[in-house]
């Protein structure tokens, strides 16, 4: 009894954290909601699991959510690498505007431009993005 | 023709503090403008290069060679180059074999230099062995056939380079600039080099073992 007060406080949390304290709902929020009331379900009642799990060909509902959680958390893994790869090139973008921007400036200050910089639209901009 | 006035050098450097003051001077000699991008370096790089007289672009962090590179071809691209070089920040390229990769530019879209065609000094057997072994695998991946996949000293013209954008920002950018080279139908030609090996570059080069981890970029990482 202890350890589904806990498990089901755990989702009250993650669906707090998650949601009320979000500046802005993620796109699949009805999906993780049905993820959460899922978890709920089978926190409550962890033997009607055990019919549902055989079907899918899993001996045990415990097992079952075992496997799903460990999907589960590979899923976040590749996620959050997407994510880190995602946020390494806006980075980039960033550092290599700043300092072509300072660059420019420098050279403006020093009056040593030998040809004004013609208008330079982003290079990425203009690539098509097969590539 | 003399190409000088419309091309730009890109230097990319990390920590070349050493390096970088002499590798500048020789280049600005000879007549050509040069951009060298300072790659996040604790050390003295960038105010060595400015004291040599190159223009230099800082990125406040270390973000990589192919990162620096795109950074350089950018600014050069805004400054009105018609003709963008890049090249070694630790004195492994030559100038006088500037003027030949410029010029090939003439008949083609891009040039890359050959160290199999041209020469090396102070190359092993161990680095010539892995160098001709890795042009085997970036002809397989890249579809463009060459004899040096990964010679750093490239020259290609300004209306070709929104079509090799590199997004990989380490040293993987070398064998997916072939791939882009490769998709882009540009006209290439390879120009013999020299390439001098000092116990300064060999000690600044890529490791045999660094080639996973390239291939990993490469493979995983578009």
């Amino acid at each position: 009894m202890i350890a589904r007060i806990l498990f089901l406080t755990a989702l009250v949390a993650i669906g707090y954290l998650g949601f009320v304290r979000r500046n802005r709902l993620p796109v699949n929020i009805m999906l993780l909601f049905v993820v959460l009331g899922l978890a709920a379900v089978a926190v409550i009642f962890p033997e009607e699991m055990d019919p549902i799990a055989q079907y899918m060909g899993v001996t045990a509902g415990v097992d079952m959510i075992v496997y799903l959680v460990q999907v589960g958390l590979l899923f976040l893994s590749l996620h959050f690498y997407t994510k880190f790869v995602d946020h390494q090139r806006q980075i980039a973008v960033l550092v290599r505007e700043m300092a072509i921007l300072k660059a420019e400036l420098d050279q403006s200050r020093r009056g040593t431009t030998s040809s004004p910089p013609v208008a330079r639209d982003r290079v990425e901009d203009k690539v098509p993005a097969a590539l | 023709m003399d190409h000088r006035q419309i091309t730009w050098v890109v230097i990319a450097a990390y920590n070349e503090a050493a390096m970088i003051g002499h590798v500048v001077s020789s280049v600005l000699v000879d007549g050509w403008k040069v951009a060298v991008v300072d790659d996040g370096s604790p050390d003295d790089t960038a105010a060595n290069a400015a004291a040599a007289g190159a223009v230099v672009l800082r990125h406040v962090v270390n973000l990589g060679q192919g990162a620096a590179l795109q950074t350089g071809i950018e600014f050069a691209l805004g400054r009105g180059a018609e003709r963008i070089v890049t090249f070694d920040a630790d004195g492994q390229h030559r100038v006088e074999d500037l003027p030949a990769m410029v010029a090939a530019l003439d008949d083609a879209d891009v040039a890359l230099g050959s160290r199999h065609l041209g020469g090396t000094e102070g190359a092993g057997s161990g680095r010539r062995l892995f160098l001709r072994a890795a042009t085997a695998v970036s002809n397989k991946m890249s579809g463009v056939r060459l004899t040096d996949a990964h010679c750093g000293f490239r020259a290609f013209r300004a209306t070709i380079a929104p079509m090799l954008r590199m997004r990989q920002e380490r040293m993987a950018h070398a064998s997916e600039l072939l791939g882009l080279i490769g998709k882009s139908g540009a006209r290439v030609v390879e120009v013999p080099v020299t390439i001098r090996y000092t116990d300064y570059s060999k000690r600044k080069g890529q490791s045999p073992l660094q080639a996973i981890r390239i291939m990993f970029d490469h493979a995983f990482r578009r």
